[in-house]
């Protein structure tokens, strides 16, 4: 028996056993990060103390050099769900865009300040006096993984593709594109009817990959089966279930800087496995590691922890008008939470969001009072701005809406351990206020089923964020917009998130989404609670491996330590 | 003989057609559909309704599933709607690797738990039997999730002698292969060699008292025939039904500690199947689970009038 034995069972036991007991089984790559398989035993009370979640430094790793690295070996992944269709046209996981990092590279990438930077482009897109065309230099005399000349036309058939395919999942991403033009080898010009600003920042996720002609041409849209893109890796093999194997690539341009011969992804759904992997060596990475996990990680000598702020946010949504389904024009619901704002706003009030990341997240995770991250660009003291904890200002307030208390209200939560957690704290924190929660702890796809109908009053999800606050917040909040599942609608709100979606000025642009934010707070259709940190545990003996704020996994110029 | 076998086979269509209308059915009274759960957290309308069409989801359910019907007569298993590959070739991956762990796990609950209950019920009223009893109990009362995250913690962090979890073919490499499945065999072999040793001691007991021991005895046969030969082999009978009817323990068991173990296996299959509302998977899986389940029944009873004369005897005579 080794040395630490004992301790590593008195530690770890307790948790792995609730992970499995509860059955975190579910982990689809589609769930919202962190409503996977984080795990915990005991109530919140169980835990104290942990910094606060301002003294957490980010560590988004170092890159890797030749000084630094040697040539060659096989990097292994636990990764925490299966990765969906690899064909930058129909994939929808977020563990997807791990894979794609390294096989597929995109127009723009997103640096460790989560600012857009070109990649496949080389330079950010010129666009015209109206906002209504794009015009992006590409790279020139570079190949795909199959040989395939890169150029202007690939990436044209490529965002028409991600346009014209049915079940493609860009369409919404891209705008609204008219027409796109490849007038030589290296320009491509994008019509647009009306101006966009979302779209440089798509161009930075999948819809800004590019996917090699003579690939499409053979496979059509089986594509995924054998996917061919520019990037350091491609795809070699998949065993559905277990693991996602990458070989270098020799066509790709920049090939004397990625080290590695080899890169596994293994697929390990379960939180606390995965840093068993990490700890007994047989793996070198583990993405999104649980809070649970983090001290016994942070003691191991030869393991580091990287660590930033996510884009995303995890909060409750009222339903306040989907009576028909989501999309579907909003109907008055005969409910005060519904149809007062005061009641919502007693509830945002109810909150104490401090002791909520610090009971249940060893303070690790930090608070989130919007959309929009700290770690964006587009952050604004106004968009911070936080309602304060103060259950006398929320029992007023819902003496002034007139309910009678306790005010007995239902709550749809997935039925993972991290997500009951949240839900248990959350119902004793807004109890004194005049709060009666009620759980309905709900299996994964029956309560995205269910919220989409509008079968429920109020309900807790996260969103796991992008680049753009575009697409953080009106999806969610925008009159019949595909999340709006609130059912939520106010011209005004629409009308400032049309100003900055057309603006192209960023200043201007932060100044509207501090607006938003605010009118968010007062209206309160979704409440926004705390935001995840992107937590990855990476062995010493590997160099170079990153993960900036969009959290995504960078694996590609990664190399074992000389 | 072969009017039973005819009659048994009929009896396992009829109880394969019910199993998949149940399942069929079962599966679409689910909230949620195949296209909520792919499409996840992008859930545009758009996209929803191109992912229904395309796997036929907006078709009536009789229509469906007179499609799922007469493409599984013609060996057509369907396109896994997760990950777009062939149903059939999903299975061929992960079906190996179960009946690998099932195999192992057989292998090592038959061993212990036959050994030891032989000696529990030999050495009947000693310290040998009381040993014997406490592991069984133990082995039933241990769940296999708990002795699972037992071993890793100390046989895989700790020491470091076997794989925290993860598979390697047996034809890429046998070696490893084994190496990877020594612990989760344990963990569902264990349990499973519970109810053997429980199963093979009363058994034994009881024939250790019957007739023929005595008179084998008797007869001055040494020891250890009497026991095997005489004894054990009339005890087996009950033991191998038991077997049988443990594999929807072993089935069950596997589903666990295959998710423990990360296993690709069947049970991991199945599981991650439903939670994806993957109907083309859980159909097929169910479709290979039930004919497996019936086969195996069919084989035990067969099993008995080879190790039992008495039985096949019987069966030829005239019903």
């Amino acid at each position: 028996m080794g040395r630490y034995a004992p301790s590593v069972l008195t530690r770890l036991l307790p948790r792995l056993l609730a992970a499995v007991a509860v059955g975190a089984v579910v982990s689809a790559g589609c769930a919202p990060v962190g409503q996977e398989s984080d795990t915990g035993s005991g109530g919140p009370a169980a835990r104290s103390g942990g910094a606060t979640p301002t003294e957490r430094p980010a560590n988004v790793g170092e890159p890797a050099d030749s000084a630094s690295v040697r040539e060659g070996g096989e990097l292994t992944i636990a990764l925490s769900a299966e990765p969906d269709l690899l064909d930058p046209t129909l994939a929808r996981s977020l563990v997807g865009r791990y894979v794609f990092n390294a096989t597929c590279e995109k127009l723009y990438d997103t640096n460790a300040e989560a600012e857009i930077v070109p990649q496949l482009a080389t330079a950010l897109p010129e666009v015209s006096e109206d906002g209504k065309t794009v015009t992006i230099k590409v790279r020139t005399g570079i190949k795909f993984g199959d040989g395939t000349p890169f150029n202007a036309a690939a990436v044209k058939r490529s965002l028409e593709r991600h346009l014209k395919l049915p079940a493609s999942a860009r369409v919404s991403e891209l705008g609204p594109i008219t027409r796109i033009d490849a007038p030589d080898d290296e320009t491509v010009v994008i019509h647009l009817s009306a101006p966009f600003a979302p779209l440089t920042a798509a161009l930075a996720d999948r819809a800004g990959m590019v996917m090699s002609p003579a690939a499409l041409d053979r496979l059509g849209d089986k594509f995924a089966t054998a996917p061919v893109c520019v990037g350091a890796f491609k795809v070699v093999r998949r065993v559905p279930q277990n693991s996602i194997e990458l070989e270098k690539d020799p066509n790709y341009y920049d090939a004397d800087k990625v080290y590695l011969d080899r890169v596994v992804f293994r697929i390990i759904t379960d939180a606390s496995i995965r840093a068993a992997n990490v700890r007994s060596g047989d793996v070198q990475v583990a993405d999104s590691v649980s809070t649970q996990d983090v001290s016994a990680l942070e003691r191991e000598p030869n393991i580091t922890l990287l660590e930033s702020e996510s884009l995303g946010y995890q909060g409750v949504t009222f339903n306040v008008g989907n009576v028909d389904g989501v999309t579907q024009p909003p109907k008055p619901i005969d409910k005060p939470h519904a149809q007062d704002a005061r009641v919502r706003r007693a509830f945002d009030y109810a909150l104490d969001r401090e002791a909520l990341v610090k009971s249940v997240f060893n303070g690790i995770y930090s608070v989130a009072c919007s959309p929009i991250s700290p770690a964006s660009p587009f952050s604004t003291d106004e968009a911070q701005e936080c309602t304060p904890h103060d259950p006398e200002r929320a029992k007023e307030l819902l003496r002034e809406a007139g309910v009678k208390t306790p005010y007995r209200i239902e709550m749809l939560v997935t039925n993972t351990p991290d997500a009951l957690r949240i839900a248990q704290a959350l119902q004793a924190m807004v109890k004194p206020s005049g709060f009666e929660l009620v759980l309905q702890p709900t299996e994964f796809a029956t309560l995205l089923d269910q919220q989409d109908r509008g079968d429920f009053e109020l309900l807790q999800l996260g969103w796991s964020g992008r680049v753009d606050p575009d697409a953080n917040i009106t999806n969610f909040v925008g009159t019949q917009a595909s999340q709006n599942v609130a059912g939520f609608s106010d011209p005004e709100l629409d009308d400032l998130l049309t100003q900055a979606r057309q603006s192209t000025d960023q200043a201007e642009r932060a100044r509207l989404y501090g607006q938003v934010a605010t009118k968010i707070r007062e209206e309160a259709p979704l409440i926004y609670l705390y935001r995840q940190r992107n937590l990855t545990a990476v062995s010493n003996d590997v160099k170079g491996v990153q993960v900036f704020p969009d959290g995504v996994l960078r694996v590609a110029r990664a190399g074992f330590a000389k | 003989m072969a009017r039973y076998l005819l009659h048994r086979l009929w009896h396992s269509v009829v109880t394969l057609v019910l199993a998949t209308i149940v399942v069929f059915l079962g599966m679409r009274a689910l909230p949620g559909d195949p296209a909520l759960a792919l499409a996840g957290e992008q859930r545009d309308p758009a996209s929803l309704a191109a992912i229904r069409e395309k796997y036929g989801l907006d078709d009536p359910l009789p229509v469906q599933y007179w499609q799922f019907l007469a493409h599984s007569v013609r060996g057509d298993l369907g396109t896994s709607i997760r990950t777009d590959l062939p149903v059939a070739q999903m299975i061929a991956t992960a079906l190996p690797v179960t009946l690998e762990l099932s195999f192992l796990s057989l292998l090592v609950a038959a061993l212990i738990g036959i050994a030891s209950g032989v000696a529990a019920a030999v050495r009947r009223g000693r310290i040998t039997e009381w040993i014997a009893n406490i592991c069984a109990l133990a082995g039933l009362s241990i769940p296999n999730f708990w002795l699972g995250l037992v071993a890793i913690l100390y046989l895989a962090v700790a020491v470091r002698l076997f794989p925290a979890s993860g598979y390697v073919a047996f034809r890429e490499d046998p070696l490893s292969n084994l190496h990877h499945m020594v612990l989760p065999a344990f963990v569902i072999g264990t349990g499973l060699a519970a109810v053997i040793m429980r199963q093979t001691r009363s058994s034994m007991l009881e024939a250790l008292s019957t007739d023929y021991v005595r008179t084998a005895r008797a007869k001055g046969l040494p020891p250890h025939t009497v026991i095997i030969r005489h004894a054990l082999r009339n005890s087996l009978i009950v033991v191998v039904t038991i077997v049988g009817l443990q594999l929807g323990a072993l089935i069950s068991g596997a589903v666990v500690t295959e998710r423990i173990f990360g296993l690709p296996g069947f049970g991991k299959l199945t599981i991650d199947s439903v939670f994806q509302r993957d109907y083309p998977v859980i159909q097929a899986v169910v479709l290979v689970t039930a004919t497996a389940y019936i086969v195996i029944n069919l084989l035990v009873d067969l099993l008995y009038s080879v190790i039992d004369p008495r039985i096949r005897i019987r069966g030829r005579e005239p019903a």
